[in-house]
């Protein structure tokens, strides 16, 4: 039997339906899991926690979320291996569950995802993350080539990874920084990060490689027809350019 | 109580008083359409998949005033307002737009630019959060509107076509239950149509406040998918309905239209409608236009599943404060409109005499707006002037304001906001159907003429349609001009209709949704520019067939197809240089024909890039193509020989496929594409990346 597939919806959450269509597109066997079921979360073997504003991003973006029932079974299933995914708001609710970079306690944050910089607004843009660890440093990752450049956009108000020197340090240091700003041609390039992110950042894992948290969204360029530039011949229809990552997340969880 | 339900519900605002007898002449019908205007929105055929048959809904408004007074909480419910309006056709909300008029923000410190920061930050902010992709719209800094901004909304909406919900009540509904579903209502908005009907005065600023909406995002964002359910629950099981959007004259406005419009009345007990603060008055809760409300009328044997899925799965109670599905009345067979409030009646009268009786016969002033005198040109330095077209307010870059839009929520989007002339979606999952969406509307032909900036509005939206590979189906418009108690304002209103009237009627093409915003005035009495601002909807049937943004490949031949008259009437050129210009003709003729020569190329597979000529010109055009080659890393520039590139008489600039075979390529030719990033035009020389760096600049301070 494969391993199923949660997209847990917390009031506010509104890249559910994108993100659960690119998991099924790429063979996975997902399903939404509304706040209201939360006590189904446990029959799942992996979770994508998709984008959004889960509780209007009140005090900070995913800090009442990450306070919620349905958390509780990301938490336990955290522990025991299971693969966890997070994106934009699903990134901002791991960091603030402390599952990523996991270097602190639980629900108490060494880092966040925070108010972007220099201007403090909230920013769509076509960005491109380069893998920054070995590839199979992160299960959810282990699929994609050395050096991977994964297309997405960014559309957040809050995505500026902020910590303190010390955990700054600690993220660099114990091979937390997952995924970093690049231009097209995978140079890393400070024109490149779209909201004043510590490091370059764009996506954290934790020590132990089964939590993923990314601020762009490989799901809004996912199929061809997302991509301005598409090539004649293509079907538009297709998975491509961010698909990768999920299609990386499937094939690690039919391993 | 009277007093207050008439107020609301015959003001301008509910009633189309005094614009109804003329919107009557707007085509309205036609192959495509499913449903004209008269609703909470129109439906339009978009194509077929699957074996099932698919439509657009579309629906079109203003938040003029209230952005003027608090423009952060007036835009926002401006996007509130129209989303509702799709989302109660029984469709599913797939994109926004948003023509947008601010006055003269060269000021940072103006409180016109902070209007223009704040409008721009409430529709982000609410269209952001709903997850709800902004693709298309349109701004323009003008001194006209430094009093009155307008702030227009567009709203699409995807639906199968056997799953329309009506806003009125259905054959047999008598007996059946009105169910209020949404936020708690509380005093704000109290009064809100009848002081949008209006003239702004300054000195009533902070009195003007309160009749302004608040917004609450992050409750719609949950009302849409609890509605999404019921919506796949009134499929499964079969069960008919009607639901409307509680906008302008809040509970009585709604509840009595969805009643009256079906041929029956109602009875509203005002006690049962959920409110935020105890001790309102009866005619507060009955006409206070509380934001994210709607209004369903169902079986009663469907009520227990609706509460359900409001109540409990989505938990509305729970999301804001006494949020929730509540019945607070029912529908009678008696043609009349009664509410009751403590076990009394407090106002009973005739449905019809409330929602259908107002009429308002102003006379208005007709005249000739402008002439055909031609006035030539003078020579112009193109190195010198072509640079200062490039940062005009109406040309530059508009990325830095609609950076804060999220254009790509839902994974559906083809073209973004600013990649082309119209935004695309795909909006059916899994189909290769496409859709796009373009707005426009010129001031600077608004402050000439309204009839004639009716007519390009029309034009200029379609065009941006077909730009992008789409066939146009349908247009909306919003109407927004002065005082129609004076009879020359008014008159520019009857005008800009008229001409409305007969484009779509030349295009063939239907307007199937609009919205009249009147009173649009400053206190010294002087109307806005006229503004007739059009949204024009294309079809696409296979989504691969997308004209994609930015030159190719050098060594194409470039043609203007359309207008290509060498007058500047109008134009960013003639204001730059001080003159007043001859206006380009309009003939419906010849923009056919045009069409069809866009349309041919992309049949045959050989237009490779196309935008329209607008505000800065056949070279601004030119220089937007190597400018979005440019952001696809391919630096292809264009050498020109023509005229004088700078009027904007319309029409289309098209990449064309060398040794493409199409015989009008000689005639139409203007140049060709080159390698490298420059533009030679008539033998001067621009360097396209530091042109891009020009262009991209001066919105960048107002919108950091």
């Amino acid at each position: 039997m494969s391993a199923r597939i949660a997209v847990p919806v917390f009031p506010g959450t509104n890249s559910e339906d994108e993100t659960l269509r690119l998991l099924r597109d790429c063979g996975g066997d997902a399903e939404l899991v509304h706040w209201s079921q939360a006590s189904q979360m446990a029959q799942f073997d992996a979770f994508v926690l998709s984008g959004g504003f889960a509780y209007e991003d009140r005090i900070r973006a995913g800090a009442i979320a990450a306070h919620d029932r349905m958390m509780d079974y990301v938490i336990e299933a955290t522990g025991s291996g299971k693969l966890v995914f997070g994106i934009c708001n699903g990134a901002q609710i791991l960091l603030e569950a402390g599952l990523v970079p996991g270097t602190g306690p639980i629900r108490r944050p060494t880092a966040a995802f925070t108010r972007n910089g220099p201007a403090p607004h909230f920013i769509c843009r076509h960005v491109y993350m380069k893998l920054a660890i070995e590839p199979a440093r992160c299960a959810i990752t282990a699929a994609l080539p050395q050096d991977a450049l994964v297309p997405a956009w960014a559309a957040h108000a809050e995505g500026r990874l902020a910590a303190t020197p010390e955990h700054l340090s600690e993220i660099a240091a114990g091979g937390h920084l997952a995924f970093i700003y690049a231009n097209a041609n995978g140079i890393v390039d400070p024109a490149a990060i779209p909201n004043g992110s510590a490091l370059g950042c764009a996506g954290l894992v934790n020590r132990e490689g089964n939590v993923l948290a990314i601020m762009p969204h490989p799901e809004r360029d996912a199929w061809n027809f997302n991509h301005l530039d598409r090539r004649e011949g293509e079907d538009v229809l297709a998975p491509s350019g961010g698909s990768i990552l999920f299609h990386s997340f499937i094939k690690a969880l039919s391993s | 109580m009277e007093l207050h339900a008439f107020d609301a519900a015959w003001s301008e605002h509910c009633s189309y008083k005094s614009s109804r007898r003329f919107l009557r002449n707007l085509p309205a019908g036609g192959a495509r359409v499913l449903l004209g205007p008269g609703e909470d929105a129109g439906i339009l055929h978009l194509g077929t998949h699957d074996g099932e048959r698919y439509a657009i809904v579309v629906a079109h408004e203003s938040h003029n005033h209230p952005s003027q007074v608090v423009p952060f909480e007036g835009a926002a419910t401006g996007i509130g307002g129209i989303v509702r309006d799709v989302l109660c056709m029984g469709a599913e909300v797939v994109a926004v737009a948003d023509p947008l008029r601010f006055g003269r923000c060269d000021d940072l410190a103006s409180h016109q630019s902070s209007v223009a920061r704040g409008v721009v930050d409430g529709i982000g902010a609410y269209g952001n959060a709903i997850g709800v992709p902004n693709v298309a719209g349109d701004v323009y800094f003008e001194r006209g509107f430094d009093e009155n901004c307008l702030v227009n909304v567009v709203a699409l909406g995807i639906l199968n076509e056997k799953n329309v919900i009506h806003s009125y009540a259905p054959k047999g509904a008598e007996g059946w239950q009105i169910v209020l579903v949404g936020k708690a209502t509380d005093p704000s908005g109290f009064g809100g149509a009848s002081f949008s009907s209006l003239t702004l005065d300054a000195r009533d600023a902070e009195l003007n406040k309160g009749a302004v909406q608040v917004p609450d995002p992050f409750l719609k964002n949950v009302l849409m998918r609890a509605s999404y359910r019921v919506f796949a629950l009134l499929r499964e099981r079969k069960v008919p309905a009607a639901f409307k959007d509680l906008g302008a004259g809040g509970v009585v406005g709604c509840s009595a239209e969805i009643t009256a419009h079906g041929g029956y009345g109602a009875r509203i007990e005002l006690d049962k409608v959920n409110v935020a603060v105890e001790g309102m008055p009866p005619e507060v809760i009955a006409v206070g236009e509380t934001q994210e409300r709607m209004l369903w009328v169902v079986p009663p044997d469907f009520v227990p599943e609706l509460l359900r899925v409001y109540n409990e799965e989505f938990g509305l109670p729970d999301v804001a404060c006494n949020a929730r599905a509540a019945v607070i009345g029912e529908v009678t067979a008696q043609q009349r409109y009664v509410l009751e409030y403590r076990g009394r009646v407090v106002m009973d009268v005739e449905s019809e005499f409330l929602t259908g009786s107002i009429h308002d016969d102003l006379p208005y002033t007709e005249k000739i707006y402008h002439g055909a005198a031609a006035q030539e040109l003078p020579a112009v330095d193109l190195e010198g002037i072509f640079p200062r077209v490039l940062a005009h307010r109406d040309v530059c870059s508009r990325e830095p304001l609609y950076r804060h839009y999220d254009a790509v929520v839902r994974g559906c989007t083809v073209l973004p906001r600013g990649a082309a002339d119209a935004g695309v979606l795909a909006p059916v999952p899994g189909s290769r159907l496409g859709v796009a969406l373009a707005v426009a509307g010129n001031p600077r032909y608004g402050r000439i003429d309204p009839a004639y900036a009716a007519e390009q509005a029309v034009l200029e939206a379609m065009r941006r349609v077909v730009a992008v590979g789409a066939h146009p189906i349908g247009l909306t418009d919003c109407l927004n001009f002065g005082n129609p108690r004076k009879a020359e304002q008014y008159g520019a209103f009857v005008a800009a209709v008229e001409a409305l009237a007969r484009a779509a009627t030349e295009l063939d093409l239907p307007f199937v949704s609009g919205n009249v915003s009147l009173y649009n005035e400053t206190s010294a009495g002087n109307a806005i520019p006229s503004s007739p601002i059009v949204a024009c909807i294309g079809s696409i049937d296979d989504i691969a067939n997308v004209v994609t943004p930015g030159f190719k490949a050098p060594g194409s031949a470039l043609l203007w197809v359309g207008n290509r008259e060498l007058v500047a009437g109008g134009s960013v050129l003639a204001e730059l240089l001080g003159v007043k210009g001859t206006l380009p003709n309009i003939e419906y003729d010849a923009e056919r024909a045009a069409l069809a020569i866009v349309r041919d190329a992309i049949a045959r597979g050989v237009l490779r890039a196309c935008r329209v000529v607008a505000d800065g010109g056949m070279l601004t055009a030119v220089a937007r193509l190597a400018f979005d080659a440019l952001a696809a890393g391919r630096k292809i520039g264009a050498e020109i020989d023509f005229g004088n590139p700078l009027c904007e008489a319309g029409g289309f600039v098209c990449e064309i496929a060398a040794g493409s075979g199409m015989d009008v390529t000689g005639t139409l030719q203007i140049g060709a594409t080159i390698d490298g990033p420059e533009l030679i035009v008539n033998g001067t020389r621009f360097d396209i990346e530091r042109l891009h760096e020009i262009w991209s600049q001066p919105l960048a301070q107002l919108y950091p």
